[in-house]
């Protein structure tokens, strides 16, 4: 049984002015030139309510780069869609804030790199630290859920305690403590960026702390990163379980990192329907259910809920996308991410970063 | 954060809206939806950031009959508090 798709994550460009080094984004991106045009992602958003979908995530890049975001915003909401803004707040002067608000958006999820502006810039690649300031007082004011969002590295990670109380004082709803995800450009400066064990314990206890002292104040989420986690995540909630990524061009994608596994075919919402993509495309079958899995998650009691864990994960860290997820203690391959472990633990140095490039 | 008080004016936290999934009601807020059925969306349809709490007890007390207003006071409490806690509620 085909299961249904819940949320669409809209990739709707790539252009961005940040440059951080832990981007989300595919190292190869997506040319403006190549973007969906209004009519195609509205069209897209009204297929999407139809087969079921109540949650739409707008994201980049920097979503605000694109001049129309207005008229996306209010054609997800007409279509019936709850609507996520997932932004650095570069691109939203404050009159264009109240515009996206009057459109119809639900919630904004703004990112802070940093609870001080110099290494905000430092990772960032650019300055927006006191804008982003600015903007979060400003969304205060509105009608509409306030998320803020945290990533948290070895850079950064010792002074958990003081970012948590910046966040704080910016009043959101709720609070994302994200730890940087190892593919694309945050893999490429991994040993920069991957935490040490004491400073994940650190940071357990400080969320911990956070958590009870803001209980109905502030709701703050994180999860264990995958390096330190004994078991795999359930990665997009599982491969063509839950959720569809489209991105800037259109190519609708299990998540975020499917464009690097070898012989995967991506169809586009230009030539082909949604729901057809979801439920019949060769991208959203080949890892669905547990057909594809090996030894040892065929056997495994945990199958039904991390699903395999990650398949982009597991292609970049072992060669091969059909394994288990090196992540799981249970891997044959787990020593690849001990070792990863250990030279966090012994890099004192700073080495290099790799920027996140520009858009063409 | 305290329970809500008699004169606590309980309401959809920002961001948090009634949408529908087929025929049956949600309420949808960032992480999800939780489906609200029966009592459940008795009270949180009471919510509308007007009424009391004294006056949604009062409503729902005449509704049920008999029921005993402390019980459903203590009830819709709970409740309230519940959703507050996941930021879907503010009161």
């Amino acid at each position: 049984m085909i299961p249904n798709l819940l949320a669409l994550i809209a990739e709707i460009t790539h252009r961005c002015p940040l440059h951080c080094v832990y981007c989300s984004n595919p190292v190869e991106l997506v040319a403006t030139k190549a973007e969906l045009t209004t009519a195609e992602w509205v069209r897209v958003f009204q297929e999407a309510s139809r087969l079921g979908v109540l949650h739409l995530h707008l994201t980049g890049g920097e979503p605000a780069a694109r001049a129309d975001l207005e008229e996306l915003i209010a054609g997800a909401r007409q279509a019936g869609l709850y609507t996520n803004l997932i932004t650095s707040g570069l691109g939203i002067p404050e009159t264009r804030l109240s515009k996206l608000v009057d459109a119809g958006l639900d919630h904004i999820q703004l990112s802070f790199q940093d609870s001080r502006a110099e290494p905000a810039q430092w990772i960032a690649g650019a300055r927006g630290h006191a804008y982003k300031l600015i903007l979060a007082e400003k969304i205060r004011q509105l009608p509409v859920a306030f998320t803020v969002n945290l990533v948290v590295h070895r850079q950064n990670l010792d002074h958990i305690e003081e970012m948590i109380e910046f966040v704080e004082q910016l009043q959101p709803e709720r609070v994302e403590i994200a730890h940087a995800q190892y593919y694309g450009w945050a893999l490429k400066n991994r040993d920069t960026l991957l935490p040490t064990p004491s400073q994940l314990e650190k940071c357990l206890r400080a969320v911990e702390a956070a958590q009870s002292r803001l209980a109905g104040k502030v709701r703050i989420d994180s999860v264990v990163p995958d390096y330190y986690a004994r078991y795999p995540k359930a990665c997009m909630g599982g491969w063509g379980r839950r959720l569809m990524l489209i991105d800037p061009a259109g190519q609708a994608l299990p998540c975020h990192a499917a464009g690097i596994i070898p012989g995967m075919q991506f169809d586009n919402v230009r030539e082909h329907p949604l729901e057809w993509i979801w439920q019949a495309s060769a991208a959203f079958q080949r890892f669905r259910g547990e057909e594809w899995m090996p030894e040892p998650c065929k056997s495994c009691d945990r199958r039904t809920e991390d699903f395999g864990g990650c398949r982009c994960q597991a292609l970049l860290l072992t060669g091969d996308a059909n394994a288990t997820d090196p992540v799981c203690s249970l891997s044959p391959d787990h020593h690849l991410i001990e070792t990863a472990r250990a030279i966090a633990e012994s890099h004192a140095e700073q080495v290099p970063w790799s920027y996140r490039t520009s858009v063409g | 954060m305290p329970r809500p008080e008699h004169t606590s004016q309980p309401r959809l936290a920002p961001g948090c809206r009634w949408g529908t999934q087929g025929e049956q009601q949600v309420v949808l807020f960032p992480e999800g939806m939780i489906r609200v059925q029966g009592t459940g969306q008795n009270i949180l349809e009471l919510c509308d950031g007007q009424r009391t709490l004294q006056e949604i007890v009062a409503t729902l007390s005449e509704r049920y009959g008999a029921a005993d207003p402390v019980k459903i006071t203590d009830d819709v409490c709970s409740f309230l508090e519940a959703l507050q806690r996941k930021r879907i509620v503010d009161y």
